[in-house]
């Protein structure tokens, strides 16, 4: 969904990660390696200015093809956090307001 | 007068200016289909869409007067300049989902004996045995679990008799229920009654009592003859006769719609669930639950591994078809799992299934008083401690007050920890709000409550249900009306 730079290079353990900072969030880059934790581990080395580092790190005896996949999973998870960040942002107000709205009339709200 | 957090700003902050604003929701990118998304709001609605649309939703492109808007306008996913009473919508409408978290406890589970006619497979909690007094509850522990009933402030209470088999010691659910009703008459709750029984003593007597007091029975059924009595031994092998032979005596006695049943998934049952769906239409069954194996006792452990989650998946997938398949041809029949979460999808309240809440039903749900005086916060709660761990143990009827049970770490620490609005991965998926935290599943596969849920079998059940339901809804307008009809 969004066209951030992104690189990636596959070796036979790993997949290196460099990532664009500014449209990347580290969260979302934590939240798309946790739903791949049955097939990699994500690793975040470092964060240089504007640019997200970080490994994913494969099973022993993982093919290239495999790997590649898991590469190809990881971008599209990505943009689906990435996605729900930006939603959430813009919807966050709101999702107070309604949670707010909805218990007014109770008397769960401590009143002063 | 109330005061408002600082970061809360007044309504007219939130309308749009011009175009549309977007309202809080969730989305997944399907599994089987990798160009479409199943968005859903914190109400339930839920709206399935391509990539291209919700990119344009999303980025505010999508044109006012096409359908996808009308629809993501109606369901709450957007509203714009005319949208009157959207947030007096969705705050009225969450308000009644979370409305039952209030309610408090209504099921109260009482295990009056762990004694057993039946040496079922997938059982650990129940004992052949005649020592009554070892494995049968107390009348002074009865009377000591009624009155923790009464302390919840739930208006609809329900007392549902387990075992063992609950008819080997039907004197004290006879007493309990007659005690109970005692009470009632001071509390004037909806009070209701059930018994989870293999039927094998159901006689006329117990069937007399239960026509006097309004009393429903569950039983299990696992399929045709054969494979109900290879998963349900008895000592003649007659277990399917007796039930079969129970079901039209009660139904005869108490109505038709006065026996459920339901069904467990072992390896034997994966390849024949045509059959065993056949079986509950021939004995005249409209509804039957396809239950999976719970991973709790070292017997149904050693089932549980000769299957994987995908396994019952495919098993529920076919189940379901042949289900739908039998209303086109007539035969009204539904299945229960199914219909709780199609209740979680489009019912105002939700459903109140324990094992699908959040926070998680146990506790605050249903609750069990076993035979030996323990309380456990839920039925599975109680099966892990035959296994050896005792982290669902609320207390003891000897010993504990309710307050010091209901406020307890063993119940405050897992409702707490696994509320899903802020359990990783839980946080953000679209099925959050027709799915439900299950602490005590998770304590028994990954040795914590909340559990990691890329490694779950719960989640990948629960995801891999809900997109089968979702894609039903969408594609087909047959299975559409008639899960829709089940609601």
């Amino acid at each position: 969904m969004s066209n951030g730079k992104r690189a990636f290079s596959l070796h036979p353990d790993r997949i290196d990660l460099a990532l664009d900072a500014s449209v990347y969030s580290t969260i979302a880059v934590q939240k798309a390696g946790y739903r791949l934790a049955r097939r990699c581990s994500l690793v975040i080395e470092c964060l240089a200015e504007n640019e997200l580092r970080g490994t994913l790190l494969l099973p022993q005896g993982t093919t290239e093809a495999h790997a590649r996949e898991v590469a190809a999973d990881f971008f599209r998870e990505l943009s689906d956090q990435q996605l729900r960040e930006r939603i959430q942002e813009e919807t966050k107000g709101i999702r107070e307001l309604v949670l707010a709205h909805a218990f007014s009339k109770t008397d769960l709200i401590n009143r002063q | 007068m109330t005061t408002l957090k600082q970061p809360f700003r007044g309504r007219t902050d939130f309308l749009p200016s011009s175009g549309y604003r977007l309202l809080p929701f969730r989305l997944n990118r399907l599994r089987e289909r990798q160009d479409h998304y199943v968005i859903t709001n914190d109400v339930g609605e839920h709206v399935l869409l391509s990539k291209l649309e919700l990119e344009d939703f999303v980025d505010h492109r999508l044109g006012t007067t096409t359908a996808l808007y009308r629809r993501l306008k109606s369901k709450h996913f957007l509203f714009d300049e005319r949208s009157r009473v959207a947030i007096d919508l969705l705050a009225l409408k969450y308000r009644s989902r979370v409305a039952r978290v209030a309610e408090f406890t209504a099921l109260h589970m009482f295990v009056v004996t762990l004694r057993c006619d039946h040496s079922c497979h997938y059982c650990q909690v129940s004992r052949q045995s005649e020592d009554r007094a070892n494995f049968d509850m107390t009348p002074s522990h009865a009377e000591k679990a009624l009155a923790l009933v009464f302390r919840s402030p739930a208006r609809h209470l329900k007392i549902e008799f387990q075992g063992g088999e609950p008819l080997l010691n039907f004197p004290l659910v006879r007493h309990i229920v007659e005690r109970a009703e005692a009470l009632n008459r001071e509390h004037g709750r909806d009070l209701r009654f059930v018994i989870a029984s293999n039927l094998s003593r159901l006689t006329d007597d117990v069937l007399g009592f239960c026509k006097d007091h309004g009393i429903e029975l569950s039983t299990s059924l696992d399929g045709p003859a054969d494979l109900h009595d290879a998963q349900r031994p008895t000592k003649d092998g007659s277990s399917h006769a007796r039930v079969m032979d129970a079901v039209r005596r009660a139904r005869a006695m108490l109505g038709d719609q006065s026996v459920s049943a339901l069904m467990t998934t072992t390896p034997a049952a994966l390849e024949r669930v045509e059959e065993i769906v056949d079986e509950y239409v021939a004995a005249g069954f409209r509804s039957i639950f396809l239950r999976s194996l719970s991973p709790y006792g070292f017997a149904a452990r050693s089932l549980i591994r000769r299957y994987n989650v995908q396994d019952w998946i495919t098993f529920f997938k076919r189940g379901l078809q042949h289900i739908l398949d039998l209303n086109r041809r007539g035969y009204a029949m539904r299945e229960e799992y199914t219909t709780v979460l199609l209740q979680k999808l489009f019912s105002p309240t939700g459903s109140g299934y324990v094992d699908l809440q959040s926070p998680a039903g146990m506790g605050i749900g249903g609750i069990v008083y076993n035979y030996d005086g323990a309380v456990y916060a839920s039925d599975e709660g109680r099966m892990l401690a035959e296994m050896g761990d005792t982290s669902f143990k609320l207390g003891h009827l000897d010993e504990d007050s309710y307050k010091s049970m209901m406020t307890g770490d063993a119940l405050l620490g897992p409702l707490e920890a696994t509320v899903l609005e802020s359990v990783p991965m839980c946080a953000d998926c679209a099925f959050q709000p027709c799915c439900g935290a299950d602490p005590v599943f998770h304590q028994a596969t990954q040795g914590d409550w909340v559990g990691h849920k890329a490694l779950s079998a719960f989640c990948e059940k629960q995801t891999a249900v809900l997109e089968f339901l979702v894609a039903l809804l969408e594609d087909d307008a047959f299975a559409r009306r008639t899960l829709l009809g089940w609601l």
